[in-house]
Order: C-alpha cells, then sequence, then structure tokens
C-alpha cells in the first residue's frame, strides 16, 4: 500500500483509504473515488490524471488529504 | 391531462444536460431568475401535442445534493419546493452517462429521497457501444423500480419515449429510497421529533451527514442550539457503531448501486481505447499539449482578425454611405452633428466590431463544447497551482476573455470563499471581447506588417492578462486572502462533435448582447461625449463652427480635382496646393473647435496627467471617457479624429483587413504629433496595454459587488487595475521610446 503520487503512468490500483477532511472524503466518493474502487493513473505530475470508471478526473491533493491504493497485479507502466 | 406540469432537469456536468434541455425545449426557453439568488436556472416549455405544454427547469449540473454552497442549496430547495415563486417539480428527471451508470446514479439514489417520481434517462448509449458496455435496460428497470430510458440527445432519438415517461410518472408514487442502515434512520427520526418534524426528513438527514455543510449553515440557527448538539451526539454514536459520517452515505449508496446496477451493466475485461483516449495522449502531453494550446490560441486570434474583414468592410461602407446620405439630406447644425457624429459615428464605429466577437465566441463555443475547456484547464493547473488557485479558476478566467461579467459568474463553482474572490478580483484582468474594438483598431494601424505581426501582438494582448492574472492573485493570496493552495479535482469530460445548434446559440447571445450594449449604455455614453465635443459651438467672431466648417468643405468639393490618368502639368500642381491649402484650414479649425469644447479644455488641463505615457490629450480623454464601457473609446476617438475629416470614402483602398478609415486618420494625427510622432508605435503600445489592464466597465464592478455582496471588493478592483493600468502604460511608452530612440 503505497500513496497515489508513487503510482506510474499506466499503472492499475486499488483504493484502500480516502484519507482527509470529511469535505474532501465526500467529494471523491461522489466523483467515485472510494476504498474498493479500481483507478489507473492515465498522467502522473503534479496534478495527475486518472481512469475511474468510465470517466476521466484531473487531481491535485495536498499532503493533508491523501489517497492510499494497492497496485493490482499484471498492469505495467507504459514506456513512452 | 388536466394543469401542466413542472419537471426538473438533475444531471452531473458533462452529461448532456443541456443538451437534451434545448432538444425538449426548442426556442421556448429563457434564464429563470429566483428570488434573492442569482443562481442560473435555465426554464422552457416543452409541448407534447398543440394543445398540451409543460415547464421544464435545467438546473446546474451537481454531483451530489450534498449542498455545499448557496448555489447547491437554492437547488435542493427548488427541488423541495421551497422557493416562493416556483412550483415544487411533480417529476424529476435523472439524466445519466450510459458509460458510466454507477458513478451517475449515486445522485439518482439521492433524487430519489425527494418524495416526487423519478424517471431515469440514460445518455450517450453510442458512447458506452463503442466502450464495449452494454447495459441491460430490462433488467435495470427491475431491480432499481425506475422508469429507465435510453436517449440520445445530441440526434434528438428516445425524446418521445421520455416525454411519454415523464407524463405517466405524474402522481405515481415516489420510488422506494435507499435504505440506510436502521442505526442511522433512529438517529433520523429522534433528530427530526426533536424539530418538532417541521423541516423534511431529507434535509435532517444532510444536515446529520454533511460536516460543515450549508444545511448545517442554515438549520444550526433556526433552531435552538440543543439541536445542534444532539447532531453532534447523534454523530458520535454512530461513529462509535462504525457508521460515521460522511463514509456512511457513499458505503451505502455504492452498496445499493452494486447490488442493483452493476448487475445490469457488463463490462469488457479490458478497457477499450477509444479515440477519445488517443487525442488525449497528445493533447495533454506535457510537451506536445502545451505547444498546441498555444498554437492554437494564436489560431484563434489570427483567424479573427482575417475572418472579419470582408463583414467589416461591408458595415464600414454601409455606414459611410448613411453618413453622407446624411450630409446631403440635412442642414450643418447640431442635431446633424448629433446624428452623424455622436450616433452613427460612435455607435456605428463600435458596431463595426461585431463580426470579430461573433467569430470569437463560435471559436471559444466550439472548443468548450468538443472538450477542449476542461483539456486547457489541466494543462493549467500546474501554474495556477503556483499562484494558489486552481485548475478550476482558470474556466471563470477562460470565460472572461469572451467577458467578465459570465466569467465571475462562473466562479461559484469554486467551494472555497478566499479563493473564490481571488479569481473574482483578478477576471477582469482578462482581455474581454469589449477591448477587442481597440486592439483591433491600434494593431490594424501601427502593427500590421508583416503578416504574422497582428496575430502575435493580439496574443501578446491576451497574453498580458493571462500572466498578469495569476500573478496578482498570487499577490492576494499572500496578502488579504491569505490561506492554503486549495485541492483540485475536476472530471475531464469525453471528447465528442461539437453542436451547431448550441454554437449558434452562444453567437446569437453575445451578438444580441454587443448589439444591445451598444444600442444603450454605449449609446448614452457616445451622446454626452458627443455634447461635450461639441459644445460650445461659437467662434470668436460669433459663427457656429460646425456651419463654418461646412461652407469650407463645400468650398473644397467645388474646386478643381485632377484625373490621376492625366499627365502632371503646372495647372494640376496649383491645384493640388490648392486643395492641400483648404484642406489645413479645414483641419486648423476643427482642431480649434475641438481645444475650446468642453472636452478639450478638460483634456488639455489634464495633459500633464497623461504626458509621461506619450498620450495628448485627445486620446487622454477618450481613455478618461472610456470608464464606464470601455469600447466607448472607439466611438470617441472616431468624433475626435472624424471631425475634420473630408471624405473617409477615399481611404478605402487598403488591402489590410485591419486598416480601417478611422486608423488612417489616427495614424496621419500621430506621425503629425512634433513630440509623440517619431514613437507613434510606442504611443499605440501604450494605449493597448492601459486598456488591457484598467477596469473601464461598470458592468464588471457592478457584478463584483453583487458576487461578493461587498462595496469594498469593487473599488478595490477598481483601485489596483487603474493603478496597474497607469504604471503598465507608463513602462510600455518609456520602454519603446528608448528602443526606438
Amino acid at each position: 500500500m503505497f500513496p497515489l503520487d508513487c503510482l506510474r503512468a499506466g499503472e492499475s490500483a486499488d483504493v484502500i483509504d480516502v484519507h482527509g477532511e470529511a469535505n474532501w472524503v465526500c467529494r471523491m466518493a461522489e466523483l467515485g473515488i472510494r476504498s474498493g474502487s479500481r483507478i489507473q493513473m492515465l498522467q502522473e505530475g503534479t496534478t495527475c490524471l486518472l481512469q475511474v470508471g468510465g470517466c476521466k478526473l484531473c487531481l491535485r491533493s495536498d499532503a493533508s488529504s491523501q489517497i492510499m491504493v494497492a497496485p493490482v497485479a499484471n498492469s505495467h507502466p507504459v514506456h513512452s | 391531462m388536466g394543469l401542466p406540469i413542472t419537471i426538473a432537469l438533475v444531471g452531473n456536468p458533462n452529461t448532456g444536460k443541456s443538451t437534451l434541455f434545448n432538444a425538449l425545449t426548442g426556442l421556448n426557453q429563457r434564464v429563470g431568475n429566483y428570488s434573492g439568488v442569482t443562481v442560473e436556472m435555465k426554464k422552457g416549455t416543452m409541448s407534447l401535442s398543440a394543445t398540451e405544454s409543460h415547464e421544464i427547469i435545467d438546473l446546474p449540473g451537481t454531483y451530489s445534493l450534498a449542498p455545499r454552497s448557496l448555489d447547491e442549496m437554492v437547488s435542493v430547495d427548488l427541488l423541495l419546493g421551497h422557493l416562493n415563486d416556483v412550483k415544487r417539480p411533480d417529476v424529476i428527471v435523472s439524466i445519466v452517462d450510459a458509460s458510466n451508470l454507477e458513478r451517475h446514479f449515486y445522485l439518482t439514489t439521492q433524487l430519489m429521497e425527494l418524495g416526487r417520481p423519478v424517471v431515469v434517462a440514460v445518455n450517450m448509449m453510442d458512447v458506452a457501444k463503442t466502450q464495449g458496455i452494454q447495459i441491460d435496460l430490462a433488467k435495470l428497470r427491475e431491480t432499481t423500480g425506475l422508469p429507465i430510458i435510453p436517449i440520445q440527445a445530441n440526434r434528438k432519438q428516445g425524446l418521445d419515449e421520455l416525454k411519454k415517461a415523464v407524463v405517466a410518472a405524474v402522481g405515481s408514487s415516489p420510488p422506494k429510497p435507499v435504505l440506510f442502515p436502521s442505526l442511522f434512520g433512529d438517529e433520523v427520526k429522534r433528530l427530526a421529533d426533536l424539530t418538532n418534524n417541521t423541516v423534511e426528513q431529507f434535509l435532517i438527514a444532510r444536515w446529520l451527514l454533511d460536516v460543515g455543510g450549508h444545511t448545517e449553515k442554515q438549520l444550526s440557527i433556526k433552531f435552538p442550539p440543543e439541536v445542534s448538539v444532539a447532531v453532534g451526539q447523534a454523530r458520535d454514536r454512530l461513529t462509535d457503531a462504525k457508521l460515521g459520517v460522511p463514509g456512511v452515505e457513499a458505503r451505502t449508496r455504492y452498496g445499493w448501486i452494486r447490488e442493483r446496477v452493476g448487475q445490469a451493466v457488463k463490462r469488457p475485461a479490458q478497457r477499450v481505447r477509444t479515440f477519445s483516449d488517443r487525442l488525449d495522449s497528445v493533447l495533454i502531453h506535457r510537451v506536445w499539449g502545451t505547444l498546441i494550446f498555444f498554437v492554437l490560441m494564436f489560431a484563434l486570434f489570427q483567424s479573427i482578425f482575417v475572418g472579419a474583414a470582408p463583414l467589416m468592410d461591408l458595415i464600414n461602407s454601409g455606414k459611410d454611405w448613411l453618413a453622407t446620405r446624411l450630409d446631403n439630406l440635412m442642414d450643418p447644425g447640431p442635431f446633424r452633428s448629433l446624428l452623424r457624429d455622436g450616433i452613427l459615428k460612435g455607435v456605428g464605429g463600435v458596431l463595426v466590431f461585431l463580426p470579430q466577437i461573433l467569430i470569437l465566441f463560435a471559436v471559444v463555443a466550439i472548443l468548450e463544447d468538443c472538450g477542449y475547456m476542461a483539456r486547457a484547464a489541466f494543462l493549467m493547473d500546474k501554474i495556477m497551482s503556483k499562484c494558489g488557485l486552481n485548475g478550476k479558476s482558470f474556466i471563470p478566467l477562460l470565460s472572461s476573455v469572451a467577458c467578465a461579467v459570465p466569467g465571475i459568474m462562473a466562479t461559484r463553482t469554486i467551494e472555497n470563499r478566499r479563493d473564490r474572490f481571488a479569481t473574482i478580483l483578478v477576471a477582469p484582468l482578462m482581455s474581454c471581447s469589449a477591448r477587442l474594438p481597440l486592439y483591433f483598431l491600434l494593431i490594424g494601424t501601427f502593427l500590421s506588417e508583416p503578416w504574422w505581426l497582428p496575430g502575435v501582438v493580439l496574443f501578446g494582448m491576451y497574453l498580458l492578462g493571462f500572466v498578469t492574472a495569476p500573478l496578482i492573485a498570487l499577490l492576494l493570496k499572500r496578502t488579504v486572502l491569505r490561506g492554503e493552495t486549495p485541492v483540485f479535482v475536476m472530471e475531464m469530460p469525453s471528447f465528442k462533435m461539437p453542436q451547431f445548434t448550441t454554437v449558434l446559440r452562444r453567437m446569437i447571445e453575445a451578438g444580441w448582447a454587443f448589439v444591445y450594449r451598444a444600442g444603450t449604455m454605449i449609446l448614452a455614453s457616445m451622446i454626452l461625449i458627443w455634447a461635450l465635443l461639441y459644445f460650445p459651438n461659437k467662434m470668436p467672431d460669433g459663427r457656429s463652427y460646425d456651419v463654418a466648417l461646412d461652407t469650407l468643405k463645400t468650398d473644397l468639393e467645388q474646386m478643381p480635382k485632377n484625373d490621376e490618368k492625366v499627365e502632371q502639368t503646372e495647372e494640376t500642381k496649383a491645384n493640388d496646393e490648392a486643395r492641400e491649402a483648404k484642406q489645413g484650414e479645414i483641419g486648423s479649425l476643427a482642431g480649434d473647435w475641438q481645444r475650446q469644447s468642453y472636452l478639450g479644455r478638460a483634456g488639455l488641463a489634464l495633459e500633464p496627467v497623461f504626458a509621461p505615457l506619450g498620450w495628448d490629450w485627445k486620446i487622454g480623454m477618450a481613455a478618461l471617457a472610456s470608464f464606464p464601457a470601455r469600447e466607448v473609446v472607439v466611438g470617441t476617438l472616431g468624433i475626435i479624429y472624424n471631425q475634420g475629416e473630408v471624405d473617409s470614402g477615399e481611404i478605402k483602398d487598403s488591402k489590410n483587413p485591419g486598416d480601417t478609415p478611422l486608423g488612417k486618420t489616427i495614424k496621419e494625427e500621430w506621425s503629425e504629433n512634433p513630440v509623440t510622432g517619431k514613437y507613434r508605435v510606442a504611443v499605440a503600445v501604450s494605449l493597448l496595454v492601459f486598456f488591457a489592464l484598467c477596469c473601464q466597465c461598470v458592468s464588471t464592478l457592478a457584478v463584483i459587488w453583487r458576487e461578493t455582496k461587498s462595496w469594498r471588493w469593487p473599488l478595490f478592483t477598481f483601485v489596483y487595475m487603474t493603478t496597474l493600468a497607469y504604471a503598465g502604460a507608463l513602462i510600455a511608452f518609456q520602454v519603446g521610446r528608448q528602443l526606438i530612440g
């Protein structure tokens, strides 16, 4: 299990925990990021792009609101 | 059917909600204003047959009914029938995206708790299909117990079925809401008892669930403090039972969704890589994406210049034709001068820029409708975050490129007050379409060669706003609006073909707003400026200036004119000289008249203030007169520089699209100025910079006042922008002078 920003482009992971202020956790859940959901990193960086279900989400979080994920086997980073 | 019914249209952003609304209502729609709040909700009429029509309300796109802001609270109030002037909706249409049913059903499950029938419209079935997603609609109807109608809003498919389902749902029993854990239900009931059941259970549940939310803010002052304490205790008990808020809501709703919706949806094991994905891999690429962004912006500004030229010529010739008509029909006097110089030249001079504004809005609407704007926000988030803002602030700023008023209103999606205020205060720095007329005039006149320069300079003017706004925001966030950089989350919609009707609608709205402004505010300003420049109208010898000018012009017309094809002789030379002398006489008389007019006297007195910027009193007066509405500057320049003009028809043979008759006159006059003539390009740039940075718009200040609910912020905006504009223009001229000299 590690923070979302350690996920490389192309890798998929399962969300283990969304940590932070209640409002932010709630907003994340509405957008489909909650413990148990499968996400894929499309573009890494300070502002990253995630594939969540059928949609893409841009996300930039700070130190206090972290998303912890567990990588899914068989997903490889894209080499570009 | 009996009475007309009211239908509320609710859905996540980017579900095609507006497209559906437009398809259902056609042209029968208007923006509804609701008591006290200025949230934009559209109302429309949907006709079923010749005799039967119903009202539809299009609510702002939202991900949930947990109200975090005043605007979201208005949506909830409307749905519950708490707004005075709106009937409680009889049916709620929940529009969901077929390619992401699970997430969109989150909002639907909340809508099911409002005690009204819910009809689900599943949009974008084709997108789901291309992604290999299969939806068993019959099963979905069975598991959720809701009427489910597949539609394709952009192709107007399934609309009849949807209308039928809506009408059929009227009066039917509301859906069974998602069952929360019994302990949670008990707490809600207990709190409802404490409030003597004066508030809907839906709101009580929201109070309990949304810590620090808007329901809490509203209800905690409505009831004695004991109730708030009880809410806190209830939250503690729920946490102890491992049902803590807000987690319990997401878990319960998604549990229900997984069970009911998940069953009806089959996804491919491997996500299909769509065209949109492939496009994104280039468009949001850190290097290529940024490069494409800048190329696109340059193309946008260049296309405005080139595309509008023929139409502008047409409007110009029409204006000249009318002016000649007026001259022939009427005797010189204040009334003719008011019609010809004040209204026709002033307002007409502004209206000439309508084609450009239409093109700008068309391109912006296309970029927005196809989904590119969200990519731009993503690309820009990194820079915005360095200034203490986020990508969400970028969209209001980008909208301000069209007009700051809707841009400022678009900041309502920013939840944090400080970030919202910082965005509001810098939004007027973005170059809006009202600045375009002056940009075109000056760039077309002074910076039109070589071919790429106009596009680059225009882009530069926009860039000035794009660079200054974040810097000022940074300064504000470090001082008066100190606070942390907000987190940023935004959905990126799939690319789609922009819809012609949407683009056309935006163009018509913008065009009409521009023409309306020209016909009211600008017309009034122009008449005032004309009067200040016309009076007093008595020459020292008692004659009036315009009669004297007219006599001179008639003299000039009657003087022998040379045929260009004829070879030069002594006679033609003498003719030329005589004509030139006469024109000089006209020019100096017109100059005398202006200098002794009220506006001229004020301008001459203020000239020392403008001198460091390279401006003479004429430019200074035009700038000062533009404080109510900046478009006025072009009209004012038109009045000031055209009074001595002989025949604008003569100078229309130019091939340069930006080169207008007014431009030519300005160029001649500025070149003749003994002090700044040599630096006329620097003067032009100084004026451009001033207008780019100055807050010359009463409407913007009014909307800032309305949105911040304080007169301090508009005053602050006005003062800082005017100071900034003066400093910017000063630097531009002084540096430019050094470079030229």
